[in-house]
C-alpha cells in the first residue's frame, strides 16, 4: 500500500444506468466485490443486460458472481462498503438528498464518490457533514467504463489526502485507468476541450459545405479519434450533445472562448426531434438502410437533412497530409481549410486552458488520449504544428494568443534520453511515470538496441532482463523474428537474466505474414514455406526449453503465431484487454507452430475433463476449428490459452514492470518445464470428429472447404495414424502439424481464403 | 413348469418426471440415484417381496460415467435391495429398456427366475449423446458409413423417402403435444410418475411438455439437422433426463402374492433395418411380434409407438396401416421427452397400464434404435 492508501475491500455502485452498472461491472473484473443498487429491481435487469451487452462489460463468468444487487430502500446495505459511488441522474438537489442518506448508513471513513461530469465539487458537498466533505472525492469515468481507460479525480481542500491516495492506487491499479487529476471546473478537462472539438468540428463542417464523411476523413490524420467526428457523436448519442452544451453555458466563465463557438444547429435539433439520436436511436449522422436483406450504409446531407448512400472521399488533402499535419492544414484545398479551422481553434483552446483546469500540460494530453481516444493530446498536436505557428494563426485569426502558446517553444523535448516537458515558467522538467509503470518508449529514447533486424528490436530493460519487440508492420510474425528470437534466446541463456517479448503497439501481433506465405505460394516455393514452418516451430521450442525464464506480456489482439508465441512462454503476464485465438482455419490454415500441440497439452492437463482419450481432443478441436478468440485475458485462461497462473495487469502502462517482475521471480532456481507426452485416440477418434463436422456441414454451419481445414486439424490432434497405445512425443505432433499444414497451403481453396483475408481484412467463406 | 410358471407378466410401471436436459430440475440428479429412486418406489406401490428378487436389468444408451460400471448392481445398491438381487445392464440404444423387459421374459420361459426389475435411465445432462470418448472404427465408417449415421439424418432419409412435407411433421407434433398436455392435466400421468428427491427440492411434473406449441409456432424453427431438410427442434424428441422401470414376474408368481397384472407379455421381437433408415424398425419388428402372438394388426387395441422424430413415427404409422387415433393415447416422446435408455420400459410399462385403463385387449409397444433396428413387444390384457 503507498503513502497512506486505504485497504478497499468492497465497494457500492448507488445507480444502475448505463454508466452505473459498467462501473460495477468493471469493479467486479477487477475482483471486487460490489453492490449495485438502484429503485426497485431496475439494479436486478441492469446486471442481466450486463451479462448480455456487447461489447461485454465483464471479463469473465467470475466477474459477473461479483455483483449483488438490491433496491435504495435497503440502502443500510451499504454499511459494509469502503467505498459508495454516487451514479445517479444529474440533479443536484437528488444527489444531496442521497449523500444524506449515505452519511446515516455508512461505515465511518468510507470513500464516497461522485461521477457526475457536470457538477462542481463544491457544490455537491457544501450542506453535508465535514467527515463527509472529507472522505468525499469526483471519480470521472468515461463510457464505456471497462474500455475507456481515462479516470478524472477532482478533490477538495477538505478532501483526505488519503481518500485522494487510495482512489488513485485503486483506480490506476487495480481498475488499470490513467488516473488524471483535475480542478474542479466544469467539464474537468476531457469533456471540456472534447466538447468545444465537437461543436467546432461540426459547425465548421456545416458552414464549409462539408460532408459528413469528408470531415471525418479529415480527423483521421489528425489522429482524432477513428470513427471521426461525426462518427463519434453517433456513438455518445445525439441527444446528449445539447444537454453538455448547456451544462457548460450555465457554469463556463464568461469570456470563455466555448460561448463563442456555441451555435443552436437547427439540423441536430430536428435529427433529435425525429428519433435520429445516433447508433441507440434509429440512425444518426450515419445509419445502415435495411432493405431485405441488403445493409446499405448512408449518410445525412448536412445541407438538406436528407439520408443519401454513403461514399468514401478521397481527399487530395488528406493522402497529402499521411501523418503530416503541417501539411494538411496548409494544404489549399476545402479539406485543408477545414483541418486548419478545426485545430487552430480546439489546440489554442485547451492552451489557454493550463493552469485552470488542470495544472500540467501532460495531463490534458493524457486525458485527451485516454478519454476521447485521440492518438495524440492536444499538446502533442501542437509540437507538431509548431507552438510559433500556432500563435501566429491565433493571432491572424484576431484572437487572443495563451501565455504558453506565447512562449513559442515545444512542449515536449527529448533531454539526454529524457522525455521532458515545458512548466508554465517556461522551464522543462523530466515527464515522471508512476512507480510500477516502466515504458518500452522511455527505455528507447535512453538506450540503444541490444540485438536488431528489420522485423524486431532487443532492448535492455534493467536488472539483466531483456525485451523482445516486435517492430514488423503490425506486429506480424515472420523468418527474421523467429531467427532474432532464436539469437536473443541464446544471448539470455549466456548473460542475462530472462526474456520478456513485449511491444506498445495497438496489438501483440495479429499473427503469421501471411503476404509472404502467399508470395512464395504463388511461386510455388513449397521448401521455402515448410522452413517458415519448421524454423517457426524450432524457434518457438527453444523459447520453451530456454535455460532462462521467457515471459510473453500481450495486450490488444494475439492472434495465430502470436497466441502460439505466448503458449510456448515460461509464463504470461496478460494486459487485462488481451484477445487471443488460435484463428488460422479463417485463412484456411491450421496453427503450425506448435499451437495445436499446446492446447492439447493443457487440455490434457485439466482434471475438471473426464478421463479418456477424447475429451481434450474434442475440446481442442472444438476451440481450434471454430477459431474461438477470447474477449478479455480472463476469458482466454477459460479457453487454455493462458494458464490459470499466467498473471493479469489491469493497466496497459504497468504490464512491461509486471513481466518483468515476473521473469525475475521464476529466475532463482529456473527450470525449463519437462516435454508433454500425449495419448491420442488415433483415426478412431478422427472419425467421430469428422462426422460431427459433417453434421455441421448438413446443417449448413459449415461451409465445403470449413470441412477440410477441420478435417486437417482433426487429424493433427488425433494424432494422426497413432495407435491409442502410443505415447506420443511435442516433435511427433508438431511433425504432424507441419505436414498437415503443408496440405492444407498447397489447397487453391485455402490460398483463396489466405488472398482474401490478406485484400480485404475479412474472412472469406468458401 | 407349469406355464404359470413361465409366462411373464408385468405387475407394475413407475417413471420418474421427465425434464429437459441441462435445463430441467433434474439435471443435477446423478442417473444412478434417479433410477434408484423410482425402483424403490416400484417396489412399494406394488408390494412385490425384494427377497424374491433375481435380477436388476438396467438400461441406457450411453453406459458410462454416472450410468455405468454395472448400473444394475449400484441400483440395486442404492436401492437397499437385498444383495441376493443381482444386477445388469444393457446397451441396445434407444432399445434398452425394452430389452430388459425382453431378457426377464426370456428368463422367466427358462424358469430362470421369478421377479425382476426392468428399467432404464438416461441423463442427457450428465453423460453426453455419443459419451465421453467416442472412438469410432475407421475401417467401417470408411466401407459402411451409414453404421455411423447421426439420427437426425436417418429422420430426413425417411421424410424424404416417404414424402412427409414439413405441416404433417408438425401437425403430428402438435397433436402429441396437445395430448400429453391433456393427459397431464387428467391426471393420467399421476399413477406413473414418482416425484424424485432433489437438492432444489421434489419434483413431480413433466418439463418438456409444451402444451401452447402450435403449427404457426413450429414453421419458424430452422431445420436442425440439414439446411435443406424438414426436421426441426419442434419435431424431434426433445434431449431429456428420465427413468422408467417395471416390475415383471411370472403369472404364478403374481398369483401367490396376490400382485395386480397390468397386462401379460404375449410376444416380442427385435430386427434389423438399414441404418441410413433406423426409423422405419418398429415395422419388421412389430411384424414379427404380431406373427410370434398369431395376430393381425386389427387385433391391436392400442399402440404405444416412440416418437423419436414425427417423420419417422408417421413411416411407421404408414407401413403399420396404423390408425393414429389408437397410438400414443398420452401423447409421445415429442412432447414428454426421450432419454434414450428409459423410453422402451417407458412405453411398455404405459401400453400395459393402459390396457387396464381401456379395457383393450391387446396392445404394441414398439420403438425404432439407433444403427438401423427396431423392438416390439405385444401385451395382453389379464
Amino acid at each position: 500500500m503507498e503513502n497512506g492508501a486505504m485497504d478497499i475491500q468492497r465497494c457500492a455502485v448507488l445507480g444502475a444506468g448505463l454508466m452505473g452498472a459498467g462501473i460495477a461491472a468493471h469493479l467486479a473484473n477487477a475482483g471486487l466485490p460490489v453492490l449495485l443498487l438502484d429503485m426497485e429491481d431496475r439494479a436486478n435487469s441492469a446486471l442481466e443486460k450486463l451479462k448480455k451487452a456487447d461489447p461485454q462489460p465483464l471479463m469473465s463468468t467470475d466477474a459477473a458472481r461479483l455483483i449483488t444487487t438490491g433496491s435504495f430502500d435497503e440502502l443500510e446495505r451499504i454499511a459494509d462498503a469502503d467505498w459508495i459511488i454516487e451514479v445517479i441522474v444529474e440533479d443536484l438537489a437528488a444527489k444531496r438528498a442521497l449523500y444524506d442518506r449515505i452519511d446515516a448508513v455508512r461505515k465511518p471513513g468510507s470513500i464516497v464518490s461522485s461521477n457526475t461530469s457536470t457538477i462542481p465539487l463544491r457544490s455537491l458537498v457544501k450542506k453535508q457533514s465535514a467527515a463527509f466533505q472529507a472522505d468525499f472525492a469526483i471519480t470521472h469515468f468515461f463510457n464505456p467504463p471497462r474500455y475507456m481507460r481515462l479516470l478524472e479525480l477532482v478533490v477538495a481542500p477538505e478532501t483526505r489526502p488519503e481518500v485522494a491516495d487510495t482512489l488513485t492506487a485503486l483506480c490506476d491499479v487495480r481498475l488499470g485507468k490513467g488516473v488524471v487529476r483535475c480542478n474542479d471546473t466544469p467539464g474537468f478537462i476531457a469533456n471540456r476541450i472534447g466538447t468545444y472539438w465537437i461543436t467546432a468540428a461540426v459547425n465548421e463542417a456545416i458552414e464549409r459545405g462539408l460532408t459528413v464523411e469528408e470531415a471525418d476523413a479529415v480527423h483521421r490524420p489528425m489522429g482524432i479519434p477513428k470513427t471521426g467526428v461525426f462518427g463519434l457523436v453517433d456513438l455518445v448519442g445525439l441527444d446528449l450533445m445539447p444537454l453538455v452544451s448547456k451544462s457548460l453555458l450555465t457554469s463556463l466563465p464568461e469570456q470563455d472562448d466555448f460561448r463563442r463557438v456555441f451555435k443552436v444547429q437547427p439540423l441536430l435539433m430536428r435529427m433529435i426531434e425525429q428519433g435520429n439520436t445516433g447508433r441507440k436511436g434509429k440512425g444518426g449522422f450515419y445509419r445502415m438502410d435495411k432493405r431485405g436483406a441488403e445493409r446499405v450504409k448512408q449518410a445525412i446531407d448536412l445541407a438538406t437533412g436528407e439520408y443519401r448512400t454513403s461514399t468514401k472521399p478521397r481527399l487530395e488533402a488528406v493522402d497529402a497530409a499521411r501523418r503530416d499535419l503541417s501539411v494538411l492544414v496548409k494544404h489549399p484545398s476545402p479539406a485543408g481549410g477545414y483541418a486548419k479551422a478545426v485545430l487552430v481553434q480546439v489546440l489554442a483552446y485547451a492552451a489557454s486552458l493550463v493552469p485552470e483546469i488542470a495544472s500540467d500540460i501532460p495531463s490534458v494530453d493524457e486525458a485527451m488520449r485516454l478519454g476521447y481516444a485521440w492518438g495524440q493530446g492536444p499538446f502533442e498536436l501542437i509540437d507538431k504544428l509548431g507552438a510559433g505557428w500556432l500563435a501566429d494563426e491565433v493571432a491572424q485569426a484576431g484572437m487572443a494568443v495563451p501565455p504558453l502558446l506565447a512562449m513559442r517553444k515545444p512542449f515536449y523535448r527529448v533531454e539526454a534520453g529524457q522525455l521532458e516537458c515545458l512548466g508554465l515558467d517556461g522551464a522543462y522538467t523530466a515527464v515522471k511515470r508512476a512507480p510500477g509503470v516502466l515504458l518500452l518508449a522511455d527505455v528507447k529514447r535512453a538506450a540503444k538496441p541490444v540485438l536488431r533486424n528489420g522485423s524486431a528490436a532487443v532492448w535492455d530493460i534493467g536488472d539483466g532482463v531483456l525485451c523482445f519487440e516486435f517492430t514488423s508492420k503490425m506486429n506480424s510474425i515472420d523468418p527474421e523474428i523467429m531467427a532474432l528470437l532464436g539469437k536473443t534466446v541464446a544471448l539470455a541463456a549466456k548473460s542475462h537474466t530472462g526474456v520478456v517479448i513485449y511491444n506498445e503497439g495497438e496489438n501483440f501481433s495479429v499473427g503469421a505474414n501471411l503476404g509472404l506465405a502467399l508470395f512464395a505460394a504463388n511461386v510455388a516455393a513449397w521448401p521455402m514455406i515448410e522452413e517458415m514452418v519448421g524454423g517457426g516451430q524450432a524457434a518457438y521450442k527453444g523459447v520453451k526449453y530456454s535455460p532462462v525464464p521467457v515471459v510473453g506480456a500481450p495486450s490488444g489482439m494475439a492472434l495465430g503465431g502470436g497466441c502460439e508465441i505466448l503458449m510456448h512462454c515460461s509464463a504470461v503476464q496478460a494486459h487485462a484487454e488481451t484477445y487471443t485465438g488460435l484463428v488460422e482455419v479463417g485463412v484456411g490454415l491450421l496453427p503450425g507452430w506448435g499451437g495445436c500441440k499446446e492446447l492439447l497439452a493443457r487440455w490434457q492437463a485439466n482434471p475438471a475433463l473426464p478421463r479418456g482419450p477424447m475429451p481434450a481432443v474434442a475440446k481442442a478441436f472444438e476451440i481450434i476449428s471454430t477459431a474461438q478468440v477470447s474477449k478479455s485475458a480472463a476469458q482466454a485462461q477459460g479457453l487454455g490459452y493462458l494458464r490459470p497462473t499466467d498473471g493479469i495487469t489491469m493497466n496497459r502502462d504497468r504490464l512491461l514492470f509486471d513481466a518483468k517482475a515476473k521473469v525475475l521471480a521464476l529466475a532463482p532456481g529456473y527450470a525449463p518445464p519437462k516435454p508433454a507426452e500425449y495419448r491420442l485416440p488415433g483415426p478412431g477418434g478422427r472419425v467421430a470428429l469428422e462426422l460431427a463436422v459433417d453434421g455441421f456441414a448438413a446443417q449448413g454451419k459449415a461451409t465445403p472447404h470449413d470441412v477440410v481445414v477441420s478435417k486437417a486439424v482433426a487429424r493433427v490432434l488425433t494424432g494422426g495414424d497413432a495407435d491409442a497405445l502410443d505415447t506420443l512425443t511435442e516433435d511427433d505432433v508438431t511433425t504432424l502439424e507441419r505436414t498437415t499444414f503443408m496440405s492444407l497451403m498447397r489447397n487453391p481453396a485455402s490460398l483463396a481464403r489466405t488472398e482474401h483475408m490478406l485484400t480485404t481484412g475479412k474472412p472469406l467463406r468458401n | 413348469m407349469s406355464a404359470s410358471q413361465t409366462q411373464a407378466v408385468i405387475v407394475g410401471f413407475a417413471r420418474s418426471p421427465f425434464t429437459p436436459a441441462n435445463r430441467g430440475a433434474l439435471a443435477r440428479v446423478r442417473p444412478d440415484d434417479l433410477m434408484a429412486q423410482v425402483v424403490r418406489a416400484l417396489l412399494e406401490r406394488t408390494g412385490a417381496k425384494p427377497e424374491d428378487i433375481e435380477d436388476v436389468i438396467i438400461g441406457c444408451a450411453f453406459p458410462e460415467g454416472e450410468q455405468g460400471f454395472n448400473i444394475g448392481r449400484i441400483v440395486g445398491f442404492l436401492a437397499d435391495l437385498p444383495i441376493t438381487a443381482a444386477g445388469t445392464q444393457v446397451n441396445r440404444w434407444c432399445g434398452s429398456s425394452m430389452s430388459a423387459i425382453h431378457m426377464a421374459a426370456g428368463a422367466l420361459s427358462a424358469g430362470a427366475g421369478e421377479l425382476f426389475v426392468c428399467g432404464g435411465v438416461e441423463s442427457m445432462s450428465r453423460v453426453p449423446m455419443l459419451g465421453f470418448n467416442p472412438v469410432l472404427n475407421p475401417k467401417l465408417s470408411k466401407e459402411k458409413p451409414d453404421s455411423y449415421i447421426g439420427m437426425g439424418m436417418t429422420a430426413e432419409n425417411l421424410a424424404e423417402r416417404y414424402q412427409i412435407d414439413r405441416p404433417a411433421q408438425q401437425a403430428f407434433a402438435v397433436e402429441s403435444q396437445r395430448r400429453a398436455a391433456a393427459a397431464a392435466s387428467g391426471g393420467h400421468f399421476a399413477d406413473e410418475i414418482v416425484p424424485i428427491m432433489t437438492k432444489g427440492g421434489l419434483v413431480s411434473e413433466d418439463g418438456c411438455i409444451r402444451a401452447d406449441t402450435s403449427q404457426e409456432a413450429l414453421s419458424t424453427l430452422k431445420p436442425a439437422f440439414l439446411a435443406t431438410g424438414t426436421v426441426t427442434a419442434g419435431t424431434s424428441s426433445p434431449l431429456t433426463d428420465g427413468a422408467a422401470a417395471v416390475l415383471v414376474c411370472s403369472a404364478a408368481y403374481a398369483e401367490k402374492h396376490d400382485l395386480k397384472v397390468l397386462a401379460l407379455v404375449k410376444s416380442m421381437a427385435v430386427a434389423g433395418c438399414a441404418p441410413d433408415v433406423m426409423g422405419i424398425g418398429p415395422v419388421p419388428a412389430a411384424r414379427k411380434a404380431l406373427a410370434r402372438a398369431g395376430l393381425g394388426m386389427d387385433a391391436i387395441d392400442l399402440v404405444e409407438l416412440n416418437e423419436a422424430f414425427a417423420a419417422q413415427a408417421l413411416a411407421v404409422e404408414r407401413d403399420l396401416m396404423l390408425d393414429h387415433a389408437k397410438v400414443n393415447l398420452d401423447g409421445g416422446a415429442i412432447a414428454l421427452g426421450h432419454p434414450l435408455g428409459a423410453s422402451g420400459a417407458r412405453i411398455t410399462g404405459k401400453a400395459a397400464s393402459l390396457l387396464a385403463r381401456t379395457g383393450g385387449r391387446h396392445a404394441l409397444a414398439t420403438m425404432c434404435v439407433g444403427g438401423g433396428q427396431g423392438t416390439a413387444t405385444i401385451l395382453e390384457r389379464a
